[in-house]
């Protein structure tokens, strides 16, 4: 499957991987991210501080590498809820057909309806705060682009013969769904979801830059930008190193999911 | 499948028999959102919901405010009278009173909804004005020059995030080169009337490009596979066969084939907007319906953060059903095959 993925997307691959590896060992880093030396506030990037440092003295290289466990795993997981709650959805309408289908269709053309930020904003400032709101609050609000791609695939394959073959074997709707179907709807499933989780990461990111994300003390990218407009005259470092971090990734999964959709649509699966 | 020949009477009867159908199949998701709305109220510290949640830091409300919205949103009743109630309000487009300042949420929004047009109205025509050509002529040769760096240019862009985008430009246009201001809607000493135009347009540039790079790069790759996808049909090789210039049967026929998925695009490109809205306003300080939502947001001033939710979300609702009655017009397979 890697072979068949373009240069870029290879290349992206690998960057998302190095990302992961920089998660791994960035607890060695969390000490050096939370020591507050006010003397040292606002310090344009030095040999000593590469990124420079916060309002608060903090190292802002060490504060962007400790991040990274944080964006990464909230971006995956939320996409992972997104995807599953899509699929549910998606499916169920899918290979029920009828007022099931009619239903479900409205509740997804519903959700599509509300301006994303309007409903993340909502639930991440209604619940209670923690990790699992901003995981849930994004995974509940991003679905519906993930079910409409669940329904058409289902769609296309649930008159095929091997469904029917499946069906008249005796197999329930839920088992020619997951055992058969889904296996086939796979490669789109996996596009989508790539591209979700670039969509969770910048997600998660704009509501910490809002401060209405993670609960302090812990600090993703959004978070260390969220200093960033109040010292927008004098301090551009905290703006630019986060940012690009971000950045980067978010593009590394975009490329990396455009590369599996070509991969799966021009060489017919995976 | 109608007759794919036929015109005329039956082709319009059809036409219409889409467009009440597209109408009819609006409505239960219209009442989908009044009660999506709904079920958000009940999230709301306060409501009898969360009542017994989580104590935690910040997020309860005062003893008067909980009152506010018992009496507000008849919280004592049994829930199916409630949901009666509700309906009945939304019906009379009631959305109640600020928890903030007891004027009528329809006023407040009514207040902001200039300032949110004027931004997302000049962003969506820029967006328009540049995807366009753009998509035109990458797509008029794939894997050309103009193509590559145009794809490579659009990526970068879409996966910019605003906000990151908006610190960058203010650092970089505004506090080092001085060149515009950092925010706001007009300078203090800014002259009034049309001598003050110069100085309003310097206030929107920044937040109106923000708004605009990120819809642009997704609208410039669809143009550019419609456009991709045209020079593939028969009637392209058609026109250039019969003499016709590349550059004409790009512009004319290619082109307003590729311009009809824009049509339905144009509909959900809205509560995008309105996202982006919420971020950039923020940034630059303006004083529009996304910083409305946020500021009610902040402020737990829940009757003006549910009345914006109904309205953007029945705003979109109608803009895709708009688009999709355009679609419906301009391309004939739908007129006919509906």
């Amino acid at each position: 499957m890697i072979r068949r993925l373009p240069g870029s997307a290879r290349v992206a691959l690998a960057f998302v991987l190095l990302l992961w590896i920089v998660a791994a060992v960035s607890p060695a880093f969390t000490a050096r991210a939370a020591d507050i030396r006010l003397e040292e506030r606002l310090l344009p990037p030095s040999l000593a501080h590469p990124f420079g440092t916060d309002d608060l003295g903090r190292d802002l290289a060490a504060r962007v590498i400790a991040a990274t466990p944080i964006s990464l795993t909230i971006g995956l997981v939320a996409a992972a809820v997104s995807v599953v709650v899509g699929f549910g959805v998606g499916a169920a309408g899918g290979y029920l057909g009828g007022v099931a289908d009619l239903l479900l269709s409205r509740l997804t053309e519903v959700v599509l309806c509300f301006p994303v930020l309007f409903l993340l904003l909502a639930l991440a400032a209604f619940l209670p705060p923690s990790p699992a709101t901003v995981v849930l609050a994004i995974g509940l609000t991003t679905w519906p682009a993930d079910a409409r791609y669940a329904r058409a695939e289902i769609l296309k394959a649930k008159n095929l013969d091997y469904a029917r073959a499946a069906k008249a074997a005796g197999a329930r709707p839920a088992r020619v769904v997951l055992r058969h179907l889904l296996p086939n709807a796979l490669p789109p499933l996996l596009v989508s979801a790539a591209f979700g989780v670039s969509w969770a990461i910048l997600a998660e990111a704009a509501l910490s830059f809002l401060g209405v994300g993670l609960p302090p003390p812990a600090a993703s990218w959004g978070g260390i930008l969220s200093a960033a407009p109040s010292y927008i005259e004098e301090a551009w470092w905290l703006a630019l190193f986060p940012g690009l971090a971000l950045f980067a990734t978010v593009s590394a999964y975009n490329l990396l999911a455009e590369g599996l959709r070509q991969a799966t649509t021009e060489a017919g699966g995976i | 499948m109608g007759d794919a020949r036929r015109v005329g009477d039956s082709g319009e009867a059809e036409l219409t028999r889409y467009v009440v159908r597209r109408i009819l199949l609006a409505i239960p998701t219209l009442f989908g959102i009044v009660v999506l709305v709904f079920l958000l109220l009940h999230l709301a510290p306060g409501s009898p919901v969360s009542a017994s949640g989580s104590p935690e830091s910040g997020r309860r409300v005062s003893g008067a405010a909980r009152e506010e919205m018992r009496r507000l949103y008849d919280l004592h009743l049994p829930l199916p009278e409630r949901f009666g109630k509700w309906i009945g309000r939304v019906v009379r487009f009631d959305l109640g009173e600020s928890f903030v300042d007891r004027r009528p949420v329809s006023e407040r929004i009514r207040e902001a909804l200039p300032a949110t047009l004027a931004l997302n109205g000049l962003a969506l025509l820029l967006t328009l004005a540049i995807a366009i050509p753009l998509g035109v002529v990458a797509g008029g040769r794939p894997e050309g020059p103009f193509d590559r760096i145009s794809a490579v240019a659009l990526f970068a862009l879409y996966s910019m995030p605003v906000f990151w985008a908006a610190l960058l430009l203010q650092s970089l246009l505004s506090v080092e080169l001085g060149w515009l201001p950092l925010y706001g809607v007009s300078s203090d000493d800014a002259p009034g009337g049309i001598a003050g135009i110069g100085d309003r347009l310097a206030h929107l540039a920044l937040p109106v490009t923000c708004l605009t790079y990120g819809s642009l790069a997704f609208l410039a790759r669809i143009v550019r596979a419609g456009v991709v996808d045209a020079r593939s049909q028969v009637y392209f090789t058609a026109a250039l066969a019969r003499g016709v210039s590349r550059r004409a049967a790009l512009w004319r026929h290619a082109f307003r084939n590729a311009l009809l998925p824009v049509i339905t695009l144009l509909g959900l490109l809205l509560p995008g907007l309105l996202s982006g809205s919420v971020i950039v306003e923020r940034i630059f300080a303006w004083p529009g319906l996304g910083r409305l939502y946020f500021d009610s947001i902040l402020s737990r001033d829940y009757p003006v953060v549910l009345g914006l939710s109904l309205v953007g979300a029945v705003a979109t609702l109608a803009a895709t059903l708009a688009a999709d009655v355009a679609y419906a017009f301009a391309d004939p397979r739908v007129r006919e095959s509906a």
